[in-house]
C-alpha cells in the first residue's frame, strides 16, 4: 500500500487564450491523507485548478509537486492520480466490471489480481455481485459509485472529485457524501474535492478552500470559515448573514444605539459587523428594528428585519411569533459567537 | 516514491532509436534504378556515393545519442529537449542527403527516419514542449510532414513547373499559354460578328440594367457605382462565356451554368421532398440521391451517347436525327447538371427541412404578402444553403475531367486541356501553367465559402428528422415540382437502363441483337483491372480512414502549435480538382528523392490523400457525439493516448470508421480524374480501362464494366446501410 502523498501548488496561474485567466496566483497545501474542498461560484475556477492537479491541464505560470516532486509538465497518464467526473465518464461499452478494471488492466496487472481488486472495490462502494451490469441498467447512485471505485481501485496517492454528487437527487447527496468522506478517511487517500455547495463542504471538508474569480480568499477549517470568514464575499458564501454598520473601540461594538462588550483582534473605528442568522435573539431592548418579511418555515420563522444600521435577516427558532407582522416594532441583541467583525 | 514520478526515469525512446539504428544498418538507405522492396548491398549505406555520406552517418549517429540519451541520468525536461534535438538532427540529415543527391528513398531510409520522428515525438512529449504523450506528439509530426509531402509540395511543384522551364526562371511560357488560343481565343476572325465588341456590349448592358434598377430603388450614389460595378463584371462573363472561345471562357460559361441550374434543381428537389404529399417521391429521391456517389462521375456521360447521341435512341429513334449537336457545351452541361443536382439536393436539404412553417404563417398573419414573406423570411433562411450549393457546383464542374473528355466535342475545357497538355502534348510546363489557372480559380471559391459561409464545405448527410406537420404546397406549385422530378428521375432511370440495356446489345443502335459477348469480352480484359482496382481501392481505404481519423482526433481533441494547419492543410485535397493534383503528384514524384511513380504505391497515395477528407469528416462529426471526459478518465486511469484511442475511441466510433473506409473504397473504385495521370502499363485502373474504352468506341464492354461497377458498388453501399441502421444509436455519453 503506498502512503498519502501531499499536493502543493505554487503561484500557479492558466489562462486560456490572451483574455481569460482562470486561476490567477494561486498558492495550496494539501496535506497528506487529508480532504481539501475548493469551493466557489460557477465559473471561479474550481475545476480547472482540478484538472491542472490531474495533469488534464497545463498550468500557464507556477509549479505543481505531488510528493515533492515537480509534476507541472508530467502528462496526465503518468501521473499517480485518479478523478471522478461530475458526468462519471464510465466508458458505455464495457460493463461495470470493465469499468472497474480498466486502469489496472492498462497496467497489464495479472487477470486473478484484476478479478480480486475489482470485487474488493466494488465491495468497498457497496456494488458487490453487479460486475456484469451494463452501466445504463444502472441507478445514478450506482452510476457514481462505480466511478468511484474505479478511481479507487488505482490507490492513487491522490483522488480527485468534481462535483461528483450533482447528478444526484437531495437525499441521495446527503447520504453519499458521507460514505465518501468514511471511505477517504479510512483508506487515507489524499483528496481534492470541488463543489459549489457549502453545505456539502462544511460537512465533509478537513480544509476549506474559498475561491472567486480564479483567486484564493480563504483557506481554513469548515468551523474557521463560518465564525471567522476574511470577508463579505466568504461569508456570504458560507452560510448566510447581515452586514451592519458598526464602530468598534477595541473593548465596545456600537450598532447604533445597541452596544455589546465584545472582543476581537480588529482595528478601532468604523467596521463591517457581520451577524449569522442564528444569533439573532428578540429581546426587549437592543437594536430597535422594523420588521420587513416574516416567514413561518415549521421548525424556526425566517425573518427579515429595517434597522438604522442595515438590514437584519435571522432565523428564530422556536414558538410564540405567530403574531409578529410585517410592520411591528421590536429590539434585537446578538449573541456574540455568532457576530465577527470585519474590516470597512 | 512510484516510477512515473521519478525524475532521472529512463526514456521509452530508446526502443524507437534502437529501432531505427537496426533498420538503418539492415535496409538499403536508397535505392537507385532499384525496385523499392529489392534489398541490395550496393545500397547499403557504407557503399553510397562518397562525396556526401557523411550525412548519412548522422542518422544513425543521431539514433545512437538518442539511446544514449535516453539513459542518461539528467532531468526529464533537459532530456527531452536533448532527444528532441537529436531526433531533429537526424531526420534533417536524413533528408538533405536525399535531396542533395536526388537518391530515391529506400525502405531503410523510411523506417529509420519515422522512428526518428517517434524519437523528436518522445522529446517534444517529455520536455513538456507538447502537453500530451509521445504518440499525440508524434502522430501531429507524422500528419504534418505528410501533409507537406503529399499535398503542400506537389502543389509547390505545379507552381515551380509553371514558371521554371529548362532550369530557368521565365514567365514566357506562362504568357504564352495564358495567351495562347487553345486558352483564350475572343476574336475570332473567320466569324463575321467582332466577339470583343460583343463581350464590351453585353458588360455594358450588364452595368447599365444594374445602375438602372439601384436608381429606380433609389439607392446612395456610392452604393449605384459597386452595383453597376458588379453588374457589368457580371455581363462581362456571360458575354466572355458566350462568345469567346478557349478552355477559360468555356470552363468558366459551363461552371456558370451548370452552377446554376443545379441549385435551382436542387432547391426544388429538397421543397418537394421536405413539403410533398407523396410518400413515394421522398423514398425515391432518397435513394436518388445516393447514385452519384456509386457511379463513376462519366457514366451518364456515356450513357447519354446511348440516348442522345449519332446513335441515340431519342434523337434517332424518336426524333430521327443524326446529329452531334451532343458533343459540346450542351452535351457536357447536361451530364454534369445530371450528375451534381443530388449534390445540391443534400446541401439545401437540410435548410428546407429546418425551415420552420409556423414563421411563414406568422408572417402571414402579420399582414405581408406572398412575395414580402418569401424576401424577408424564406429567402434569409435559405440563402446560405443555396449559395453554398452553388459554389460547391462551381468548384464541381471546374474540376470534373471525365464528362468534357466524353462530349466536350470541339471546346476546350480546363481540366482536360491540363491532361491533353501532358499526355498529348508532352508539355509539362504548358500543364502547370494550366494546372495552377484551375487551382487558382477554385481556391478562390473554396475560401471564399470558407470565409462567408463559415467552411461547412462538403456535404454531411445528417438525417435530421423532419418536425411534424408542413403547410402543403399551393397545388400548381407542388405539380410543377413534380413534372420537374419526373422529368429528371425519367431522364437519369432511363441512362441508367441504358448501360445496362446497352451491356447485352452487339452494337448500340445498329445490331440490336441480345448478346453476352460483352460481358465475356469484360472478363477477358477488364475482370483482371477490376480485381486490381478494388485491391488498390481496399489497401488504400484502411488508412485513409485510420489517417482520417487520427487527423479528426488531433484536430478536435488535442490542442498544438499548427492545429488550423493540420485541418486546412487535410481538408485541401478535397477542394483541389483531381486533375490538379494528378499533375502534381506525377511532377513531384517522378524522379529524385521521392520517386514513387510507375508503382502501386503512387496510386495507394493518391487515393489515402484524396479520400483521407471524407473519414476526417466522419470523425469530427463521431466526436462531437462523444463527452471528452471518457478519454479523461481512460487518462487518468494511466492509459496512455494510443491505449485510450485504442480502447475507447475506436469501440464507440466504429460505425463512422467503418463508414469511412466504405466511401474510401468507393471513391478510390470510381475516381479518375487524378489517378488517370498515375496509371502506368502494369498498373491500369478500372475507370481509366473504361473511359479508354468509351473513347474507343467499345460501348459494348465499357456497358458491361459500369454495369458491374454499379451493382458492385450498390452493394458495398448497402453493405453500409445495414451496418449502420444495426448499431446506429446508441447511448454515448
Ligand atoms: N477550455 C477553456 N477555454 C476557455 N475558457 C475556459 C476553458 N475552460 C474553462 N474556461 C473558463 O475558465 C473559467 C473557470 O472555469 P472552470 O470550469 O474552472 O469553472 P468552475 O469553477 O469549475 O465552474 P462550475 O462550477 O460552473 O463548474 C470560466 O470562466 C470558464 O469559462
Ligand atoms: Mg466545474
Amino acid at each position: 500500500m503506498k502512503t498519502a502523498a501531499p499536493v502543493k501548488l505554487e503561484n500557479v496561474t492558466k489562462r486560456f487564450g490572451k483574455d481569460v485567466t482562470a486561476v490567477d496566483n494561486v498558492n495550496l497545501d494539501v496535506k497528506a491523507g487529508s480532504l481539501l474542498t475548493l469551493l466557489g461560484p460557477s465559473g471561479c475556477g474550481k475545476t480547472t485548478i482540478l484538472r491542472m492537479i490531474a495533469g488534464l491541464e497545463r498550468a500557464t505560470e507556477g509549479k505543481i509537486f505531488i510528493d515533492s516532486n515537480d509534476v507541472t509538465k508530467l502528462p496526465a497518464n503518468l501521473r499517480d492520480v485518479t478523478m471522478v467526473f461530475q458526468s462519471y465518464a464510465l466508458f458505455p461499452h464495457m460493463n461495470v466490471f470493465g469499468n472497474v478494471a480498466y486502469g489496472l488492466e492498462v497496467a497489464r496487472r495479472p487477470k486473478d489480481q484484476i478479478i480480486k481488486e475489482v470485487d474488493e472495490a466494488l465491495a468497498m462502494v457497496g456494488l458487490e455481485g453487479l460486475g456484469e451490469r451494463a452501466t445504463n441498467a444502472l441507478s445514478g447512485g450506482q452510476q457514481q459509485r462505480v466511478a468511484l471505485a474505479r478511481a479507487l481501485v488505482m490507490h492513487p496517492q491522490v483522488l480527485l472529485f468534481d462535483e461528483p454528487l450533482s447528478n444526484l437527487d437531495a437525499k441521495l447527496r446527503k447520504y453519499v457524501r458521507e460514505e465518501i468522506r468514511e471511505l477517504q478517511q479510512s483508506l487515507g487517500i489524499t483528496t481534492v474535492y470541488v463543489t459549489h455547495d457549502q453545505e456539502e463542504a462544511l460537512a465533509i471538508s478537513d480544509v476549506i478552500v474559498v475561491v472567486n474569480k480564479g483567486k484564493i480568499e480563504q483557506i481554513g477549517s469548515p468551523f474557521e470559515l463560518y465564525t471567522q470568514p476574511a470577508n463579505k464575499f466568504v461569508a456570504d458564501f458560507i452560510g448566510s448573514a447581515s452586514f451592519l454598520k458598526a464602530k468598534y473601540d477595541g473593548e465596545i461594538l456600537s450598532l447604533a444605539d445597541y452596544k455589546i462588550p465584545f472582543k476581537q483582534d480588529i482595528r478601532a473605528g468604523e467596521v463591517i459587523a457581520m451577524i449569522r442568522p442564528e444569533a439573532v435573539i428578540l429581546s426587549d431592548d437592543g437594536l430597535s428594528v422594523k420588521v420587513k418579511t416574516a416567514a413561518y418555515l415549521g421548525s424556526m420563522t425566517d425573518f427579515s428585519f429595517e434597522s438604522a444600521v442595515g438590514e437584519v435577516i435571522a432565523n428564530i427558532t422556536g414558538e410564540g411569533f405567530m403574531d409578529i407582522k410585517k410592520g411591528d416594532d421590536l429590539h434585537l441583541q446578538f449573541k456574540t459567537a455568532g457576530i465577527h467583525l470585519l474590516e470597512k | 516514491m512510484t516510477d512515473s514520478l521519478r525524475q532521472n526515469r529512463i526514456s521509452n525512446a530508446w526502443m524507437a532509436a534502437a529501432m531505427s539504428a537496426i533498420a538503418f544498418l539492415l535496409l538499403p538507405f536508397g535505392r537507385p534504378n532499384r525496385a523499392f522492396l529489392e534489398i541490395d548491398n550496393a545500397l547499403r549505406p557504407w557503399n553510397l556515393d562518397p562525396s556526401l555520406s557523411w550525412l548519412v552517418w548522422l542518422v544513425l549517429l543521431a539514433a545512437v545519442s538518442a539511446i544514449v540519451i535516453s539513459f542518461l541520468p539528467i532531468n526529464t525536461v533537459l532530456k527531452g529537449n536533448l532527444l528532441g534535438l537529436s531526433g531533429l538532427l537526424g531526420l534533417l540529415a536524413g533528408v538533405i542527403w536525399l535531396v542533395s543527391t536526388k537518391t530515391p528513398f529506400g525502405m531503410g531510409a523510411l523506417i529509420s527516419m519515422i522512428l526518428l520522428i517517434n524519437v523528436i515525438g518522445y522529446g517534444l512529449s517529455e520536455s513538456g514542449r507538447i502537453q500530451s504523450d509521445a504518440f499525440v506528439a508524434s502522430s501531429i509530426i507524422f500528419v504534418s510532414l505528410f501533409i507537406i509531402l503529399f499535398i503542400l509540395y506537389p502543389l509547390y511543384t505545379v507552381l515551380i513547373n509553371a514558371i521554371i522551364v529548362d532550369g530557368k526562371f521565365t514567365l514566357t511560357k506562362a504568357i504564352k499559354v495564358l495567351t495562347g488560343q487553345r486558352f483564350i481565343y475572343i476574336n475570332n476572325p473567320y466569324t463575321e460578328r467582332n466577339e470583343a465588341m460583343l463581350i464590351g456590349i453585353s458588360s455594358l448592358i450588364g452595368g447599365l440594367a444594374v445602375a438602372g434598377y439601384s436608381i429606380y430603388n433609389k439607392l446612395k450614389v456610392n452604393k449605384i457605382v459597386i452595383f453597376a460595378l458588379i453588374g457589368a463584371a457580371i455581363g462581362f462573363v456571360v458575354g466572355f462565356s458566350a462568345f469567346a472561345r478557349g478552355a477559360l471562357p468555356t470552363s468558366i460559361g459551363l461552371a456558370a451554368i451548370v452552377a446554376t441550374t443545379v441549385t435551382l434543381l436542387g432547391l426544388f428537389l429538397a421543397i418537394l421532398g421536405q413539403r410533398t404529399r407523396f410518400g413515394i417521391i421522398k423514398k425515391s429521391l432518397a435513394s436518388i440521391s445516393l447514385l452519384p456517389i456509386i457511379t463513376p462521375p462519366f457514366v451518364l456521360a456515356f450513357a447519354m451517347i446511348f440516348l442522345f447521341g449519332r446513335q441515340g435512341m431519342v434523337t434517332r429513334e424518336i426524333f430521327g436525327l443524326r446529329t452531334n449537336e451532343l458533343f459540346g457545351l450542351i452535351g457536357v452541361a447536361g451530364a454534369q447538371i445530371l450528375a451534381f443536382t443530388p449534390i445540391a439536393y443534400l446541401v439545401i436539404r437540410g435548410s428546407v427541412a429546418s425551415l420552420d412553417p409556423a414563421l411563414e404563417e406568422a408572417s402571414v398573419t402579420l399582414g405581408a404578402g406572398r412575395w414580402t414573406t418569401f424576401r424577408t423570411i424564406t429567402w434569409p433562411l435559405l440563402r446560405p444553403a443555396l449559395a453554398n450549393a452553388f459554389l460547391l457546383t462551381l468548384i464541381e464542374s471546374f474540376a470534373d475531367f471525365g464528362n468534357p473528355l466524353i462530349l466536350g466535342g470541339d471546346r476546350f475545357y480546363l481540366s482536360t486541356e491540363v491532361f491533353s497538355a501532358y499526355s498529348a502534348r508532352f508539355d509539362q510546363n504548358e500543364a502547370a501553367v494550366l494546372g495552377l489557372v484551375l487551382l487558382v480559380i477554385v481556391l478562390s471559391i473554396f475560401f471564399a465559402q470558407r470565409r462567408w459561409l463559415g467552411g461547412d464545405s462538403f456535404v454531411t448527410v445528417t438525417g435530421k428528422p423532419s418536425s411534424g406537420k408542413f403547410v402543403e404546397l399551393p397545388r400548381a406549385f407542388e405539380g410543377f415540382l413534380i413534372i420537374i422530378f419526373t422529368i429528371w428521375t425519367v431522364l437519369v432511370l432511363s441512362l441508367y437502363g441504358s448501360i445496362i440495356y446497352g451491356s447485352f446489345v452487339k452494337i448500340w443502335g445498329i445490331n440490336n441483337t441480345l448478346t453476352l459477348q460483352n460481358y465475356k469480352d469484360f472478363m477477358n480484359q477488364g475482370w483482371p483491372v477490376f480485381l486490381y482496382t478494388a485491391k488498390v481501392a481496399a489497401i488504400s481505404a484502411v488508412p485513409a480512414a485510420l489517417l482520417g481519423f487520427l487527423i479528426a482526433y488531433l484536430v478536435v481533441r488535442q490542442k498544438f502549435w499548427g492545429r488550423n494547419f493540420v485541418e486546412l492543410g487535410s481538408m485541401l485535397s478535397f477542394a483541389i480538382p483531381g486533375t490538379v493534383m494528378g499533375i502534381a503528384y506525377i511532377l513531384a514524384f517522378n524522379n529524385g528523392p521521392w520517386l514513387l511513380t510507375s508503382s502501386m504505391v503512387i496510386l495507394v497515395l493518391a487515393f489515402i490523400f484524396r479520400n483521407m477528407p471524407v473519414a476526417i469528416r466522419g470523425g469530427i462529426a463521431g466526436l462531437a457525439q462523444i463527452d471528452p471526459s471518457l478519454e479523461e478518465a481512460s487518462t487518468t486511469l494511466r492509459a496512455s493516448s494510443s491505449t485510450t484511442l485504442r480502447r475507447i475511441l475506436v469501440p464507440l466510433l466504429i460505425v463512422p470508421l467503418i463508414g469511412g473506409l466504405i466511401f474510401a473504397f468507393v471513391r478510390a473504385m470510381t475516381a479518375i480524374s487524378q489517378v488517370i495521370f498515375l496509371i502506368s502499363s502494369g498498373n491500369k485502373l478500372a475507370t481509366t480501362l473504361l473511359l479508354g474504352w468509351v473513347e474507343q468506341g467499345q460501348l459494348g464492354r465499357a456497358s458491361a464494366m459500369a454495369t458491374i461497377m454499379i451493382f458492385s458498388m450498390l452493394a458495398v453501399i448497402s453493405l453500409l446501410m445495414l451496418l449502420t441502421r444495426g448499431r446506429g444509436s446508441r447511448g454515448i455519453g
